[in-house]
């Protein structure tokens, strides 16, 4: 199946999500190359981060958090739910909003320690 | 100065020095600590809350030292890793995502119980203070 996924993106330009099963064309509409799913923003693992060259584990990539570069953008950070392995891409302006602030928002849900103190700095 | 006369005969009758039971060297009481590569400070291996400690508790730096998996200690590269955000898992628990200075490569760790919650704080809300993004997510809802 994840064979039938690349050959996909090598010939039409889609690619189905490995989540939501949504069919993703794999150019954004700016022009940029789409490696997750704007709706659930799930990804897959095609790429070794540790060596460089493509990653014979493609398993699902789970968004875990949200990063902030110098330059203000944001970055998804992907956590591959089959080898643990992280990996960092931009967001894309028709990324799901609601999940990403969800995901910008989710530790406060639940600090480890009280948040009360902090009104007073 | 004061000009030694007896400087050769006194040394053989010369006491030992006093046995010392603080050792500042190596293998000494800090043995097992590792110093900080940003802001320098000492930081003791057993942190309150975890057994794996690999950043510093008081700026959230960290070393670029296991390739693979937390532990192994077979990269060679030892660039400074920087805090680049948190995640939070299932359960709650607040991860650092940490982020290599000199290739780039990502890695999460648990947060400590002594680790500087201003600190954390600020890196949970970096999302958040910037205008641009949020603003406009927020708003799109």
């Amino acid at each position: 199946m994840s064979d039938n996924t690349t050959h996909n993106i090598l010939q039409i330009d889609t690619f189905a999500c490995a989540w939501c099963g949504l069919t993703v064309s794999a150019v954004a509409a700016d022009g940029t190359r789409r490696n997750h799913c704007p709706s659930c923003l799930h990804s897959r693992h095609v790429l070794d981060h540790v060596e460089g060259g493509p990653s014979r584990c493609h398993g699902r990539m789970s968004p875990i958090a949200i990063a902030v570069l110098r330059t203000g953008d944001w970055m998804v950070v992907h956590r591959c739910v089959r080898c643990d392995e992280l990996t960092s891409n931009p967001v894309c302006a028709d990324d799901n909003q609601l999940i990403l602030m969800r995901m910008a928002v989710r530790p406060l849900a639940q600090p480890p320690f009280p948040l009360e103190a902090f009104g007073t700095l | 100065m004061p000009r030694r006369t007896h400087a050769r005969g006194r040394g053989q009758d010369r006491r030992p020095q006093r046995h010392k039971d603080v050792l500042h060297g190596r293998g000494g009481h800090r043995a097992h600590d590792f110093r900080c590569v940003h802001c320098r400070l000492d930081v003791p291996l057993d942190a309150p809350g975890t057994a794996h400690r690999n950043h510093c508790p008081h700026c959230l730096a960290s070393l670029h030292v296991d390739r693979r998996t937390p532990g192994d200690r077979g990269s060679d590269c030892r660039g400074r890793m920087e805090a680049l955000g948190v995640s939070a898992r299932p359960d709650g628990e607040w991860m650092i995502i940490h982020q290599c200075r000199s290739c780039g490569e990502l890695s999460a760790n648990r947060i400590a119980g002594d680790d500087n919650a201003l600190a954390l704080v600020r890196l949970v809300l970096r999302p958040l203070t910037d205008t641009g993004i949020a603003r406009r997510a927020l708003l799109a809802m």
